[in-house]
């Protein structure tokens, strides 16, 4: 199976008025395509930073990057969100869905934002898709926590515009209770099966990271351990 | 598309809204006060002409070449004709000088005479002189000939039947040719009349208007044929006192917009910027989703694009319909009703919203284009103010830019800019000592206000200087119209003289005097009068003497002047150098521009020729004085007993009440030999000028006002969301509403005690540099600025502040945190 995210020896450093600080130390990894990765560690121990680094949202100060085979460290900023564009969904712990945009309007934003003209119909589907067609004109404000999660959800299945999609969960169940964070894992894992997209996420918690294929644990900005949790048998593709 | 697909979604979810109120705010106000000083100036423009009756007057002592007045009507002038001189008319037994005036048709060209037909009747405005034949009189001339309106009087060898009473003409002068009762009669009698005879002396006054164009052409061809005994008049040189009030009306109007302007472009600044903290998080989504720096930058631009568009056209559209509303309530206040509006305010306007949104809402757009996507998993909304540079540099340059074409005056650009610098810079200073305070020994509200204050340095710099700007343009402008209104009360106080007596002689002094006392009247000093040429100085006859001849200036070496003498310095007379007569006994004391003129030097050797008879007197000091007092002045004064053997006449000034009028008549029957110049109408003509002009000023500057609150306004807003979620947690936790009330007060009135110290300091700043080079006026230090700009300050910021964040204290905490979220 082929890689759909790879990244060698990375290192990030960022100035402060102490020196330099290092946040990410000689992290390699490698994920098929259609695979999970738990991203784990304490807070502080770098595994935001290096899902925003595979996510093409930053550079790093050193290593190399490839997703969906075309090296993101090669890129400029409007290359790496042209790539966004075309196959990165992103969930965030907060949601961060746009207060002044309905349900639908937030999640026809990709669609939009790549000049498609199909953008509310897909927007209908996906938002169907995570059982909320009913409420399409509502504003964030006015839908629970959940529901919005869900919302955001939908629009990160939507970002993909065909072919290969990968997408990034930033502790996706952090602002929500137990009961609604096991709904909306399921709903993540399920769309992830369905669309066979790839999906790397940040998380503390331990039952979902087991529901990954392959899980890394982050410590001081280096990878602690790299294990195959469960029977998924690709934890040959993630190197340490 | 997809920006305006955006801006309806913004707009819809309140966002859009900020900036566009203020930029619609921008607009209407600049428009409405740049149509306002447009009309107004145009009206004060056509009022103030008709102190000429014309556009151009070319007066000459002799009639001009018919061809000069053809090539007038050729380039398609209106012309008409005025001469002026002093004559004997007669009714009966009765004999009497009269100022008469023979106009031809089409007098006057601009303005309008007042006359009636009957002695009851109301005063009634016309647009032409009396037909030949007939003749219109002031009405005190009839009790001199005993007359009634519809006899006849005789001008020298023609008879004119009396057929109007004349109150009001447009151009009446002060001039020799002016002096005594009026008579206008038709310049088609003055033939058979006979009055002008070789050698008579005559003002003719050929009038002009038309297309600015043609009359600029046609003077550049008349002026090189004048002779020294023509000139041609405008404005400034027939009525300098109205000229310089209407420049000095139009500079502080220009300056009132110039202000607006500055206004306005602070409330989209602190608009934009509110809504470029508040986009940060929705760029970094869009970006997360693949949307790259020149994607957004292309959104926001086109938003901006469509944005400033349509509040423009909004704020265009609002601003006409203000000004013609406010045109409209005071239209009874003016008695000359303002043109119509006109185009190009509307492009001031135009132009006021695209620099504004250029230049104070692209900077904070181009920090929302370098939004770092990594913030969406930072969770850290802070927009780091990178290049600041090009907000700081990009915004005040295109302010001062619009501020310049708009006034056409780099020195109100200037003071402006100098003003706002000392702001600007005072505004860091208070940031410094609010970061370096201490608040440990402070309790209870001062320690939370102040904590607040601490914890937003940065951001409360940029809002004092908002509300520093907002209040200095409050405070620059009700001070440049206080030092404005009160010069020209000062220049015409209510019962300024406004009758001069001349040609007295020695023994009509005591009697003259005692008729005004028992009249009631106050008078000047009557002041003796002798003719004299300066014909030397320092040995240096007066003809080969070099002089610095200033155009247009009077040459003091080739004419007659007044000689006088004196103890008493005249109120208005003020000595700049050397002695009065209190300390020396001898010399002459010389009007000190003249002085400058003739290059003169304390103790330098002047010799006059009076009556064949020289005398010689030391300069013995320098004396400035106001010609604009209305009381008699003089080049020259000398030490009392320098001059008392030559024969002279005396002359004084004196206040006449309306209703005492007829008392003029007696003068001029008992004392015939004495000259009257009655100034009473110009005086009353010059007055409701000023008049008008201060109201345009008052209404202009109330305008200013509500801007500036409008602006306070939108500062406390900027800065609202995060006091209020503060004062929310503080009580979560049990802290009382009181407290939270009286922190909020602490907060926003030291904001505005700092904001109104530093507006003080930058508006007495700009007043330094307008009154020296915009009003040419002498500069005054303002004590009560330094007091009332804090107090404004910490009055007006204080409540707007506390208003805005009441729902805070009222509303439940829980309710409040929601909201926010």
């Amino acid at each position: 199976m082929s890689a759909m995210l790879r990244a060698e020896n990375l290192h990030h450093r960022v100035a402060t008025s102490e020196g330099p600080l290092t946040l990410l130390n000689n992290i390699s990894l490698q994920l098929a395509r259609g695979e999970s990765l738990a991203i784990t560690g304490a807070s502080g121990s770098g595994k935001s930073t290096l899902l925003g680094l595979l996510a093409g949202l930053d550079k790093p100060t050193e290593g190399r990057i490839w997703l969906a085979g075309e090296e993101i460290t090669a890129m400029d900023e409007e290359q790496r969100a042209a790539l966004r564009a075309r196959c990165v969904g992103f969930v965030f712990q907060t949601f961060q869905l746009l207060p002044g945009l309905t349900a639908l309007e937030n999640v026809m934003l990709p669609s939009e934002l790549r000049g498609e003209r199909t953008a509310a119909k897909r927007a209908e589907e996906f938002l169907a898709r995570v059982g909320l067609e009913h409420r399409l004109h509502h504003y964030p404000r006015q839908l629970s926590g959940g529901e919005q999660q869900r919302v955001a959800i939908a629009r990160a299945f939507a970002s993909f515009s065909g072919g290969d999609g990968i997408l990034f969960a930033d502790e996706p169940t952090g602002s929500l209770d137990a009961g609604n964070g096991d709904k909306i894992i399921d709903l993540l894992f399920k769309l992830n099966a369905e669309s066979n997209t790839t999906l790397v996420l940040v998380t503390h918690e331990q039952r979902l990271a087991e529901r990954c294929g392959a899980h890394l644990r982050m410590d001081a900005g280096a990878i602690a351990t790299a294990d195959t949790l469960g029977d998924n048998d690709n934890l040959s593709e993630v190197s340490v | 598309m997809l920006p305006l697909k955006l801006l309806f979604r913004d707009w819809r979810g309140g966002e859009l809204a900020l900036i566009a109120t203020a930029l619609v705010l921008a607009v209407t106000c600049v428009t409405a006060i740049a149509h306002f000083t447009d009309r107004l100036s145009r009206a004060m423009e056509q009022q103030s002409l008709t102190f000429l009756a014309a556009e151009r007057v070319l007066r000459s002592s002799q009639p001009v070449d018919d061809s000069w007045l053809e090539e007038a009507r050729k380039r398609g002038l209106q012309q008409a004709e005025a001469v002026t001189f002093a004559s004997m008319v007669a009714a009966g037994d009765q004999f009497q000088f009269a100022a008469v005036k023979a106009v031809s048709d089409g007098y006057p060209l601009l303005g309008t005479l007042e006359m009636r037909s009957a002695a009851g009747a109301p005063s009634r405005h016309v647009q032409q002189g009396p037909p030949p034949g007939e003749a219109w009189v002031e009405p005190r001339l009839l009790p001199l000939l005993e007359l009634q309106l519809g006899d006849n009087l005789e001008l020298g060898d023609t008879s004119l039947k009396v057929t109007g009473l004349l109150d009001r003409e447009p151009d009446r002068s002060t001039s020799l040719f002016d002096m005594g009762a009026r008579l206008l009669v038709h310049v088609d009698d003055l033939p058979a009349a006979g009055v002008i005879q070789p050698g008579s002396r005559v003002q003719y006054r050929y009038l002009f208007a038309g297309d600015d164009r043609a009359l600029e052409q046609y003077l550049k061809w008349l002026q090189p044929q004048l002779t020294e005994h023509q000139r041609v008049i405008d404005l400034h040189e027939g009525q300098p006192r109205v000229a310089s009030a209407l420049d000095r009306a139009e500079r502080f109007l220009f300056l009132a917009a110039s202000l607006a302007v500055l206004l306005a472009s602070v409330a989209v600044g602190l608009a934009a910027r509110r809504y470029g903290l508040r986009h940060t998080a929705y760029v970094a989504v869009m970006k997360s989703l693949g949307a790259g720096r020149s994607k957004v930058l292309a959104i926001y631009l086109g938003q901006l694009t469509a944005l400033t568009l349509m509040a423009t056209i909004l704020g265009l559209l609002l601003g006409s319909v203000i000004q013609s509303q406010a045109v409209n309530l005071m239209a009874d206040f003016f008695p000359v009703e303002p043109p119509p509006s006109r185009g190009s305010p509307l492009l001031v306007g135009l132009a006021t919203g695209f620099a504004c949104a250029l230049g104070f809402a692209l900077p904070p757009l181009f920090r929302l284009a370098r939004t770092d996507p990594m913030q969406t998993l930072r969770r850290d909304w802070s927009n780091p103010d990178r290049r600041e540079w090009l907000g700081l540099v990009l915004g005040p340059t295109s302010m001062l830019l619009l501020i310049w074409w708009l006034s056409g005056s780099l020195a109100i650009t200037a003071a402006l800019f100098a003003g706002m610098a000392l702001l600007v810079g005072g505004s860091a200073l208070v940031n410094q000592l609010l970061v370096r305070g201490r608040l440990s020994s402070l309790g209870g509200a001062w320690r939370i206000a102040l904590g607040s204050l601490q914890r937003r340095a940065a951001f409360n710099t940029l809002l004092i200087a908002a509300f520093g700007t907002g209040l200095l343009a409050m405070l620059a402008l009700v001070f440049a119209r206080t030092a404005l209104i009160d010069e020209w009360r000062m220049q015409l106080p209510e019962q300024a003289p406004n009758h001069f007596l001349f040609n007295i002689a020695p023994h009509e002094v005591t009697p003259l005097q005692t008729i005004l006392a028992d009249k009631d009247l106050t008078s000047t000093e009557f002041y003796p009068m002798v003719r004299g040429r300066l014909t030397a100085i320092n040995g240096i006859p007066a003809k080969e003497y070099k002089q610095d001849q200033r155009n247009g200036e009077p040459n003091a070496l080739r004419r007659e002047l007044n000689l006088s003498w004196t103890d008493n310095l005249a109120p208005d007379n003020r000595i700049l150098d050397g002695e009065w007569w209190d300390k020396t006994d001898k010399g002459v004391s010389v009007e000190v521009e003249l002085a400058a003129r003739l290059n003169l030097a304390l103790g330098d050797m002047l010799r006059f020729s009076i009556g064949g008879l020289e005398v010689e007197a030391p300069v013995a000091s320098f004396r400035s004085l106001d010609w604009n007092s209305m009381r008699p002045n003089f080049y020259m004064i000398f030490a009392p007993g320098t001059l008392e053997g030559f024969p002279a006449t005396y002359i004084t000034s004196f206040y006449l009440p309306p209703e005492q009028k007829l008392l003029v008549n007696d003068l001029v029957r008992n004392f015939p030999s004495v000259s009257v110049i009655e100034l009473d109408k110009i005086i009353e003509r010059i007055r409701d000028t000023i008049a008008q002009v201060s109201l345009a000023i008052e209404s202009v500057m109330v305008l200013m006002l509500v801007a500036g609150v409008l602006v306070l306004i939108a500062g406390v807003r900027a800065s609202i969301a995060e006091r209020l979620q503060e004062a929310a947690i503080i009580r979560t936790l049990g802290g009382r509403r009181r407290l939270l009330l009286q922190s909020l007060m602490l907060e926003f009135g030291l904001l505005g005690v700092a904001a109104g110290l530093l507006a003080a300091a930058g508006a007495e700043a700009t007043l330094a540099v307008l009154s020296q080079r915009v009003f040419e006026l002498p500069f005054v230090f303002h004590p009560t600025l330094w007091l009332v700009g804090p107090l404004a300050g910490a009055l007006l910021v204080g409540t707007a502040g506390t208003l805005a964040c009441r729902s805070s204290v009222s509303q439940p905490p829980l309710q409040v945190l929601r909201e926010l979220a």
